[in-house]
């Protein structure tokens, strides 16, 4: 396990300060990131004002800026709520096998239904995820229920980022990535 | 409240995946992040590991609540749970429990340089809800663990004495928890452990000694509670403290002496229960294996019943009265070469010729033995008269007496030294030697012959 090469803090901060940006686009490198297949953890505040916390199950990132997480409406019931109820949103992106983490933030963020084709591209994503947690020691069984693999009733929660941090574990996770 | 009871969710937490977490900050913008560990605490609270001081800390500190997200990849169920902060704790039991847990998980993700743990961070479940229901259903043990931990105090009723319990406790282990390696050791007035006996291993390893807080064991003996790792780490490893602690100490210029601890090269779990009676910890059972998180909650939990139940017929053993000796031959002293028993006062360590034996109270013992051998020629003795010897300066408390006793007969027994203990009786024994010995205190140089 310990031969792997784990992403840190540094190495976001190094290819966030080499990329060459327009400040209302996200970089590429970020959004082939964010739709490689990763794991994803939101946070909201829900209608009682408690933190809420949950897990979408693909990702897609329109225009370069515009950033769907699509969730299902059955296990993520309290974040949509929240959200609907005009929640500000967190949304951080993990993938296992190097633990590179990215967390995104926005003020405010929209639910909508899905379009035709993402379900197929949210199984791709699950699949991806799945296979990763197979080879770090998961049973498939495991693997597919985590990596939300075949998830139904799924909304797109979505939202422009306006800050973003690396999560990665290390010194420096949490530095915020200046846009 | 939801129904659920928090203690069926103890699979969930068990540390196979991190769980997710989401604070906000007092504007109430949320922050959402993985949490290496959420640990059951009890029926009402869950802690979480504090590992560095982040957005999510001081959101905690500011806010007092977080929420989490759990899975349980034995019924692949999802729950999630509302917490309110209650408090940090940065020492005591709790915390080493986690330390140790953190210290595996950090290992197993190659991560052990990253994360420390700097408090537990105590929460009460407010709210509870199942995301997503179990859809696999696990492999139900709970039953036989039962009825495995039964079959082992069962064992013990039919013990006589010290010697007995221990063969009764690593047989009962491996033949009825299916533990493949085990160690039961006692603990010193110092907090040093010696190993009694051992089972699943080439050498037996007893007489291993265990510096007080090193690796699971050490941890588990120090702070009384049960100590487990899913994962291997080498944080808790066994061996180099000893080492290095006993140079730094000046204590020797040669290579450390002692028995070599006989724990598995590379253990992906291990357990260490601590054995305890009238608030005093007499030992620990330790059990290892090859296996990523072979013991669960439910294993510890058995652990621990056995653990309970050994150290109560232990203090139960230690309080009968000496029988009568029987009258028994006392051996013929071979004919041939003799050998010198060499006694170090530093740390009572005793060497048979150049080869080392044993070291502490038990050291002691064997000591005082010899020399009264020595002076009057006598080979039966009493543990009652140990108990009352000033001289071998037992604590006050010297109820682990027989432990050392058990230890050194065991010693001298697996060496196959010239000299045996033999029991003759409850709370007797006898000094047997097959030699010419020559006593040698080695701070002195004086010699005495013997036998």
């Amino acid at each position: 396990m310990a031969t792997l090469p784990y992403a840190t803090p540094t190495d976001d901060q190094i290819s966030w300060r080499d990329s060459a940006r327009d400040s209302d686009l996200l970089p590429a490198h970020l959004v082939a990131f964010l739709q490689c297949g990763v794991s994803i953890t939101l946070g909201a505040r829900g209608r009682n004002g408690r933190p809420v916390v949950g897990a979408g199950v693909a990702c897609r990132v329109s225009g370069m800026a515009n950033v769907r997480v699509f969730l299902s409406r059955r296990t993520d019931a309290a974040v949509i709520d929240a959200v609907e109820a005009g929640s500000p949103i967190a949304a951080t992106f993990s993938r296992a096998r190097d633990h590179r983490s990215i967390q995104l933030k926005a003020t405010r963020a929209v639910i909508r239904p899905t379009e035709p084709d993402d379900a197929s591209e949210a199984a791709r994503q699950c699949a991806l995820l799945a296979d990763d947690l197979v080879e770090l020691g998961y049973a498939r069984g495991q693997a597919d229920v985590y990596a939300f693999l075949g998830a139904e009733d799924l909304v797109s929660l979505e939202f422009r980022p306006e800050r973003i941090f690396t999560q990665t574990p290390g010194p420096g996770a949490g530095a915020e990535l200046p846009r | 409240m939801s129904d659920v009871d928090l203690r069926s969710l103890r699979g969930a937490m068990e540390g196979f995946c991190a769980s997710t977490l989401c604070t906000c900050d007092e504007e109430g913008l949320p922050n959402a992040s993985m949490i290496s560990q959420v640990h059951w605490v009890d029926e009402e609270h869950v802690a979480l590991s504090y590992q560095f001081f982040n957005k999510t800390r001081r959101n905690l500190l500011a806010t007092r609540q977080a929420c989490v997200q759990l899975f349980d990849p034995a019924t692949l169920a999802i729950y999630r749970l509302d917490l309110d902060y209650v408090e940090t704790r940065t020492s005591g039991a709790l915390f080493e429990t986690m330390k140790a847990k953190l210290a595996g998980i950090a290992s197993h993700h190659g991560l052990e340089k990253v994360f420390r743990l700097l408090g537990a961070d105590v929460f009460r479940v407010v709210a509870m809800e199942q995301v997503q229901a179990p859809s696999a259903r696990p492999a139900c043990r709970d039953a036989t663990l039962l009825s495995a931990v039964r079959a082992c105090v069962d064992d013990f009723s039919r013990c006589q004495d010290l010697d007995d319990l221990a063969d009764a406790v690593l047989d009962g282990v491996v033949r009825h928890l299916g533990v493949s390696h085990a160690i039961l050791l006692m603990a010193e007035c110092d907090g040093r452990l010696f190993a009694l006996g051992s089972r699943g291993y080439a050498v037996s390893g007893i007489g291993a000694e265990i510096l007080p807080g090193e690796g699971v064991i050490g941890v588990a003996a120090c702070e009384g509670v049960p100590i487990r790792i899913g994962h291997m780490s080498t944080d808790y490893r066994y061996g180099a403290a000893l080492g290095a602690a006993a140079r730094s100490a000046g204590l020797v210029a040669e290579e450390p002496r002692g028995v070599p601890f006989p724990g598995l090269g590379t253990p992906h779990s291990q357990i260490a229960v601590p054995v305890s009676a009238g608030g005093r910890v007499l030992g620990v059972l330790f059990a290892e294996s090859d296996e990523v998180m072979r013991f669960d909650h439910e294993c510890e939990d058995a652990l621990v019943l056995v653990a309970v139940q050994l150290g109560a017929t232990m203090a139960l053993l230690q309080e009968e009265d000496a029988e009568e000796a029987p009258a028994a031959p006392v051996p013929h002293v071979a004919e041939g070469s003799g050998v010198t028993v060499r006694h170090y006062s530093r740390d009572d360590s005793v060497f048979i010729g150049h080869d080392y034996l044993i070291k502490g109270v038990a050291g002691a013992i064997l000591w005082r033995l010899l020399r009264e051998h020595a002076a009057t020629g006598r080979t039966d003795f009493t543990t009652r008269e140990l108990r009352l010897d000033r001289s071998l300066k037992l604590p006050d408390h010297a109820e682990n007496l027989d432990a050392r006793l058990v230890l050194l007969r065991r010693r001298l027994e697996e060496r196959g030294a010239c000299l045996q203990l033999v029991k003759t009786g409850r709370g007797l024994f006898r000094l047997v030697c097959r030699s010419h010995i020559t006593l040698e205190d080695a701070g002195e140089g004086e010699a005495a012959e013997v036998a």
